[in-house]
């Protein structure tokens, strides 16, 4: 399978401060490639860099071969973007909006009418095609930014965000979209801060402070971080919280719902029967203790603890 | 370049201007007052010009200069001084733009065929009017001079006829009307300030909304996207230059003496030029405020001052002179002012078209030049 995009130590500044600092990733032709990172940690200005919308400070960028720098044009015709924040125009309807950008990316006019059925169908839009997209709400929006996006049919799709702002069942039938896209052979790379989304995603890559800390599947991204993952469930989630954090046999330990997960140090060989042993030596009572599968938001903060501030790290980077 | 982008982009800002009222005021309501404005504002034309007299003298001779100008309808005579003093209020206060003084004697000495003098004392303070009336003053003197001599010759049996007159005859604005003069080059004015302002903010209005970055992403060039949101304001300004022709002749009496379908197809070039030019302030600025301002100052300080709108370019320093070159108003307004005033046609007018042009062209590419497709 061919590479679809290839980042090479890519920086991004923004005068003094560093937004993407020497990450390198690669992107599979046909993959769900999830970017992933909380507020703030440099996804979108590593996908504006992608799209040519912004130049890199330093690094490249090669889109399904072509420079971004020297080909920034051949390259916008070749994909879709669909940013972070509403970005069409207000003052026209959500039919208008689509076929302006049908007309930019030169949608054949023949078939456009069945393509634009097909889209709006999928995403369910038909009730808003008439309303002007300064109207809608957040998760109208959304919809109508992903169909314009995918309208043209471009082999590689940009997604900032897709679902933020978005209630759950058009989350999910967002997630269908982007896995139909996949079987149909287009490559996705779609941003989130939800982690839980990253599991519908081929390989993953996570940023934090602007420094690229994790990539690799996600079942890979389990295995090789937050093992020996504990789940406590108590009637007293904040004391048993203390005890936990305060023990050398936690590497971190954090609420979760209603229930506490635990990240024992991975020389433990049995981890819930060490943490049974520490609570009850604490006289602490508890419901239940298991060792489970880390979510993908435990990887997260495992490494987010591995990595801690920029400032203290002195240089990042895991393969 | 794909015309079906640059469409797309044209009924997407025309659907935008639609529904924002702002730029019917400045497509319509801004051109009428503006005409009005100025039209009534600027008048270079010295009629009634006020005036009084301080007669020292009494005779017969004095009251009949006196009466010469007050038979011109370039004076008025505003007040028959008899107090000394009120000379100097009269002229501080600007009642009156000068005071004619007759001095004593002035009768024996004509009637004893003696140099005489009368005293004019002007208010300088507005040259333009000083001079304007003190060529009008030597004017009524030299005529009421001719009309003694005449006389005096009459008296003594010879031919009355004076040796030489000048008798001339005004091309091109014949009543010297300064309308005639002022409306071509207000209306030039209006186009240059209209069409930056329309444009100004097209582009820069997108990145405020966030539109931008969509756009910019998708594969329409700069060209394209400046050409398509060009194209309604062309139609908008077009729609002015009309309406600033009606409006100089319905409200000002001022006929387009030569071709008005010429003057409408050079219009037309010089209104993508100064489209340009609003489109590049929109493309450079980064909120729409800015724009606006810079569009405004840009093209309304140039035009008046260095376009010879109000200031002849010929007295103009030769550094001046240059800049005014490059200011495409400038060579409009000698297109509109011959067009106007004296029916010129292609033949002569050519080249200025010419300059129009790439005006227009270069204009365009700097703007798109300047447009870099990033957010
Ligand atoms: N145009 C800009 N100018 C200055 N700082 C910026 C700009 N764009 C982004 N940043 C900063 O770069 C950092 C990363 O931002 P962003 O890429 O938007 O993060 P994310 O998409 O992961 O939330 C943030 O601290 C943000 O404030
Ligand atoms: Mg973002």
């Amino acid at each position: 399978m061919g590479v679809a995009v290839q980042v090479d130590g890519l920086v991004r500044k923004f005068g003094d401060f560093i937004a993407v600092n020497e990450v390198s990733f690669e992107v599979r032709e046909g993959e769900i490639f999830g970017f992933l990172g909380p507020n703030g940690s440099g996804k979108s200005t590593t996908i504006r860099c992608l799209c040519g919308l912004l130049l890199p400070s330093a690094g490249t960028v090669a889109v399904h071969g072509l420079d971004v720098r020297r080909h920034a044009e051949e390259i916008r015709a070749q994909i879709g973007y669909m940013p972070q924040f509403f970005s069409l125009y207000s003052d026209l309807s959500a039919r208008q909006n689509i076929e302006f950008y049908a007309a930019m990316y030169g949608v054949p006019r023949a078939g456009l009418q069945q393509r634009m059925g097909e889209v709006c169908e999928r995403l369910e839009l038909g009730p808003i095609m008439e309303r002007p997209a300064g109207n809608l709400s957040t998760g109208w929006r959304q919809r109508l930014a992903l169909a314009t996006s995918i309208l043209h049919r471009p082999p590689l799709v940009f997604l900032d965000e897709p679902t933020s702002g978005v209630d759950p069942i058009t989350r999910r039938m967002f997630w269908e979209v982007i896995d139909d896209l996949a079987q149909d052979g287009t490559t996705v790379f779609v941003t989130t801060h939800v982690m839980d989304e990253a599991e519908h995603c081929t390989r993953l890559a996570m940023m934090h402070y602007g420094r690229l800390i994790a990539q690799g599947s996600p079942d890979e991204m389990r295995s090789r971080h937050a093992k020996n993952m504990v789940e406590v469930r108590t009637g007293k989630l904040w004391d048993t919280l203390a005890v936990l954090q305060a023990s050398d046999a936690v590497v971190e330990a954090v609420v979760f719902g209603d229930a506490i997960h635990a990240e024992c140090h991975a020389a433990l060989t049995n981890p819930a029967q060490t943490v049974r042993e520490v609570l009850r030596s604490a006289r602490i009572s508890v419901e239940s203790v298991a060792a489970i599968q880390p979510t993908m938001e435990d990887v997260f903060v495992s490494l987010a603890r591995r990595y801690g501030h920029p400032e203290h790290v002195a240089a990042g980077g895991d393969g | 370049m794909r015309l079906r982008r640059m469409l797309a982009i044209a009924r997407a800002e025309w659907i935008h201007n639609r529904r924002d009222p702002r730029s019917l005021v400045v497509i319509v309501v801004l051109p009428v007052v503006l005409l009005l404005l100025f039209g009534y504002g600027i008048n270079y034309d010295l009629q009634h010009i006020p005036f009084a007299v301080y007669d020292l003298d009494g005779t017969e001779m004095g009251r009949s200069l006196i009466q010469q100008f007050q038979h011109s309808r370039y004076f008025s005579l505003r007040e028959v001084i008899t107090d000394r003093r009120r000379v100097d209020v009269l002229l501080d206060t600007e009642e009156v733009v000068f005071v004619l003084v007759v001095p004593p004697g002035l009768g024996r000495d004509l009637g004893a065929g003696r140099d005489a003098k009368v005293q004019a004392l002007l208010n300088g303070s507005d040259t333009v009017r000083a001079n304007v009336a003190l060529g009008y003053i030597e004017g009524a003197i030299l005529d009421y001079s001719t009309k003694l001599g005449i006389e005096f010759a009459r008296h003594h049996g010879l031919s009355g006829t004076t040796p030489f007159t000048v008798h001339p005859i005004i091309f091109y604005n014949p009543g010297l009307e300064s309308d005639n003069f002022i409306i071509p080059g207000l209306i030039v004015l209006l186009l240059a300030v209209l069409t930056a302002l329309l444009t100004s903010t097209c582009i820069v209005r997108e990145r405020e909304l966030g539109s931008f970055e969509t756009l910019v992403a998708s594969p329409a060039t700069a060209l394209e996207i400046m050409l398509g949101k060009m194209l309604p304001y062309a139609v908008m300004a077009f729609a002015d230059v009309l309406l600033c022709i009606i409006a100089g002749r319905l409200i000002f009496g001022v006929r387009v003496t030569g071709n008005i379908s010429l003057l409408l197809a050079i219009s037309i070039v010089f209104l993508a030029a100064s489209l340009s030019i609003g489109i590049l302030f929109s493309a450079l600025a980064r909120t729409q405020r800015v724009a606006i301002f810079l569009a405004f100052l840009g093209t309304f300080l140039p035009t008046v001052l260095l376009s010879g709108f109000v200031f002849p370019l010929r007295s103009m320093p030769a550094a001046l002179q240059l800049i005014s070159k490059v200011i495409p108003a400038t060579h409009f307004l000698v297109v509109v002012r011959s067009i106007y005033l004296k029916a010129s046609g292609m033949a002569v007018l050519w080249p200025l078209v010419l300059i129009l042009a790439v005006f227009a062209v270069t204009l365009l590419a700097i703007a798109a030049k300047a447009f870099k497709k990033r957010i």
